[in-house]
C-alpha cells in the first residue's frame, strides 16, 4: 500500500506570468514510473516544496494527452512566494489529485452560465476548457469573470477564444478600470441581469472570493436559477487533501473529501452560504 | 467471552517474558510528583503491575505523537522525500478501558475510513494491547460508565486484565492474544465462581446510579441545531485557548505539516493541531472561516458527540475527563451533555 503523503516529482515545463502577483506553472510528472496524472475538472492537488511543506491547488487546464497540467499560484504567504522564486526545469512535490469533480454528467445537452471572481477563474478553466473541447455535448455557454483592476486578469489570450465560441459569450468586466478599458465597471453581479439564458434548466458554476460567491448565489436565485443547479467551489484550508488532518471539516464533510465542488442545496445544509 | 485466571506473582513472569519479544514495553509508571504517564519500562521495570486512577496523557501520544518525523528530506532541490518508518515492536500494558476504546476509534478514522494513514497503521500493527480494567473510578468528574467505555473494554485489546482479590481475570480478545495465552500456558488457570461475582459486584458498584447517555438523542439535536445559542456563547467566553483539551482529548485526530531544512537536507514532521487554535482554518490569504471562539468549541463538541455517532454509531467521547480536569475556563463536557439532554 502506497504512502499517501509521499509527493511524487513534478518537473517545471513552463512558467507564465499571468499578473502581477500570479504566475501560471505548467507542470508534468518527472519520474515515468508515475505515469500520466489523471484528474477531473474541479480536482484539486496538494503542491509540496520542501522547507515550506505543502498547500492545496486547483488544477487550472483539463487533462491533456501529453500528462501536462497547469496550476495558477497567486503570492500571498510564504510558500506561494518561493513557488514564485523557482524557474523552468525545477523540481516539485506533489501528491493527488483529490476531491469531487463537477457534475459533468448531469451537464450534458444544458446550458452553463460560469461566474468567476479574481483568481477563481482558475478552478472553474478546467470545466470551461473541457466543455469547449466538447462543444456538442453542451447547450449554451456564458461566463461572467469580474477581476480587480485590468492587468488582474487570468488566460488573458485564451479568454478571447472563449469570446469568439459559438452560441457563447463572454463577460468581463473590472472595480477599478484605467484609461485602456472600455468595458464594463463593477462586480461581476452588475453583469448578470445581461445574460440570455434560461434560469430554470441552466446550471451556473461559481468560483471567487466567499463575499462575491455569497452575493452572486443570492443574485442568481433572485433571477430565478433553481438551487440544485447552482454550483459552487469551497475555499477552505486543505492540509491533507485526504480527510485525516481536520482543517477543512464543516458539519461532518471535509471539504477536501466531500467538495470542494458543492451545489448550493448541500451547501445550506452545511450551513454555509459561502 | 471465556475467562481465565492469573495471580499478581504469575504476572510479575509472564511481564518479564512478553519484554523479551517486543522492543519497546509501554507501561503506567510514575514520574515526579507522582503523576502517572505511559513509558517504556523495557529496561527499567519501572511498570505499575495495577494502579489507581489514569496516566495524565492518553496512549494516543504513542501512534500520533506531538511532533512526529514524517519524511527524511535527502535533497530538498530534488524534493526527495523518503518515508520515516517506525518498525518499533511495541507491547502496550495496563491501558485503561476508555483509552482502549478511543484507540478504537481513532484505528477506524485513520485505518478502516476511506485512505489509509500508512504511518498510523504500521504504528498500530507492530502493537499488542494488554487492557486493565477499572476496579473503580478514578476521578469524581470522569462518565466513562456513562458513555459505554468502561469499566470493562469491548473491543481492541488483545488481553484484557480484570483486577479480583487474589489476581487477576484474562479475556482474549484476539489471535494475537490467544497466542500469548498458548505460549505461557502453565502462568494461566481457571476461574472461580467468586471471581465472577466479584466481576459482577464491580461494575455495580461503578455503575451504582447512573444512567447511560442517550447518545442518539443528543447527537439528533445537535444535528437539529437545537442547543441554545446561549450554550455555545457561554462555552466560547470560556475558552482561553489553551489547547489542553486537544492535546489530552484520546480521540483528537487533527494534525499540521511543516518542514525543518538545514541547508539542502532536512525533516519533513506532522505535528498535532486543532479546532480551539484561532489559525486552525486559517487561508493563505489571511481568510478565516470560523473565527470565533464558541463555533471552535462548537467543532470540538460536534465533532466527538455529533458526527463520530454518525459516522461510526457512537460518540468519539469516552468519559475520560481530561479536558474537564485541564480546563482554565472549567468547560465541562458533561456538564454540556447533561444540559443539552435536559432541555
Amino acid at each position: 500500500m502506497t504512502n499517501e503523503y509521499l509527493p511524487k516529482k513534478a518537473k517545471i515545463e513552463r512558467i507564465i506570468e499571468e499578473t502581477p502577483d500570479t504566475k501560471t506553472f505548467v507542470l508534468r510528472l518527472k519520474d515515468e514510473s508515475d505515469g500520466v496524472l489523471k484528474y477531473k475538472p474541479g480536482q484539486f492537488l496538494i503542491l509540496s516544496l520542501a522547507g515550506y511543506a505543502e498547500a492545496p491547488f486547483t488544477f487550472a487546464s483539463c487533462q491533456s494527452k501529453d500528462g501536462k497540467f497547469e496550476v495558477s499560484v497567486r503570492k500571498v504567504g510564504s510558500l506561494t512566494n518561493a513557488l514564485h522564486q523557482l524557474k523552468e526545469k525545477e523540481i516539485v512535490g506533489i501528491r493527488g489529485p483529490y476531491g469531487n469533480s463537477l457534475p459533468l454528467d448531469k451537464m450534458k445537452r444544458r446550458d452553463l452560465l460560469f461566474v468567476a471572481g479574481g483568481c477563481g477563474v482558475a478552478p472553474l478553466r478546467p470545466l470551461i476548457q473541457y466543455v469547449f473541447k466538447n462543444r456538442k455535448d453542451y447547450g449554451r455557454v456564458e461566463i461572467i469573470y469580474g477581476c480587480r483592476r485590468p492587468k488582474d486578469i487570468f488566460y488573458k489570450d485564451e479568454i478571447k477564444s472563449w469570446q469568439n465560441n459559438p452560441n457563447s459569450d463572454m463577460h468581463l468586466t473590472v472595480d477599478e478600470p484605467d484609461e485602456s478599458w472600455s468595458g464594463a465597471c463593477g462586480v461581476v453581479c452588475v453583469l448578470l441581469p445581461k445574460i440570455k439564458m434560461n434560469p430554470k434548466t441552466t446550471m451556473v458554476f461559481l468560483c471567487g472570493p466567499s463575499v462575491m460567491i455569497k452575493f452572486a448565489i443570492k443574485d442568481v436565485l433572485r433571477l430565478g436559477f433553481r438551487e440544485q443547479n447552482i454550483y459552487a467551489s469551497l475555499e477552505r484550508y486543505m492540509k491533507c487533501g485526504i480527510g485525516k488532518c481536520g482543517h477543512c471539516y464543516i458539519k461532518g464533510k471535509y471539504v477536501c473529501l466531500d467538495g470542494p465542488n458543492f451545489s448550493y442545496a448541500e451547501m445550506k445544509k452545511l450551513g454555509i452560504e459561502s | 467471552m471465556k475467562r481465565l485466571f492469573i495471580t499478581a506473582e504469575n504476572l510479575c513472569i509472564l511481564i518479564i517474558k512478553l519484554k523479551r519479544d517486543c522492543d519497546e514495553f509501554i507501561a503506567p509508571k510514575k514520574e515526579h510528583l507522582d503523576d502517572i504517564i505511559f513509558g517504556d519500562t523495557k529496561d527499567d521495570g519501572g511498570e505499575l503491575l495495577d494502579y489507581e486512577g489514569n496516566s495524565i496523557i492518553s496512549t494516543r501520544a504513542f501512534f500520533l505523537p506531538q511532533t512526529e518525523p514524517f519524511f527524511e528530506i535527502s535533497s530538498a532541490k530534488n524534493s526527495d522525500f523518503v518515508p520515516i518508518e517506525d518498525k518499533k515492536k511495541r507491547l502496550f500494558y495496563g491501558i485503561r478501558p476508555c483509552d482502549v476504546k478511543a484507540l478504537v476509534l481513532m484505528k477506524k478514522f485513520f485505518i478502516e475510513d476511506g485512505f489509509v494513514d500508512i504511518p498510523y497503521k504500521q504504528k498500530v500493527e507492530n502493537s499488542t494491547f494488554i487492557a486493565l480494567a477499572c476496579a473503580k473510578r478514578c476521578l469524581e468528574k470522569s462518565f466513562c460508565h456513562k458513555m459505554d467505555a468502561g469499566p470493562l473494554a469491548k473491543e481492541g485489546f488483545d488481553l484484557q486484565l480484570i483486577p479480583v482479590s487474589r489476581g487477576y481475570l484474562v479475556e482474549v480478545g484476539s489471535k494475537k492474544g490467544s497466542q500469548i495465552i498458548k505460549k505461557n500456558k502453565k502462568l494461566f488457570s481457571n476461574t472461580k465462581t467468586q471471581d465472577e461475582k466479584e466481576i459482577k459486584q464491580m461494575i455495580k458498584n461503578f455503575a451504582e446510579k447512573v444512567k447511560k447517555i442517550d447518545y442518539k438523542r443528543l447527537a439528533r439535536i445537535m444535528k437539529e441545531d437545537k442547543v441554545g445559542h446561549k450554550i455555545w456563547d457561554d462555552l466560547g467566553l470560556r475558552c482561553v485557548i489553551c489547547s489542553g483539551c486537544i492535546t489530552l482529548c484520546p480521540t483528537c485526530s487533527c494534525f499540521s505539516v511543516t518542514d525543518r531544512l538545514n541547508g539542502d537536507r532536512g525533516v519533513r514532521f506532522r505535528y498535532c493541531d486543532g479546532c480551539p487554535y484561532v489559525g486552525f482554518t486559517k487561508m493563505a490569504g489571511g481568510s478565516i472561516p470560523q473565527p470565533l471562539h464558541k463555533d471552535h468549541i462548537r467543532r470540538f463538541f460536534e465533532h466527538k458527540l455529533n458526527v463520530d455517532v454518525e459516522r461510526y454509531g457512537m460518540p468519539s467521547c469516552v468519559g475520560c475527563a481530561r479536558c474537564i480536569q485541564t480546563c482554565l475556563g472549567n468547560i465541562n463536557i458533561q456538564k454540556f451533555i447533561d444540559e443539552v439532554l435536559a432541555s
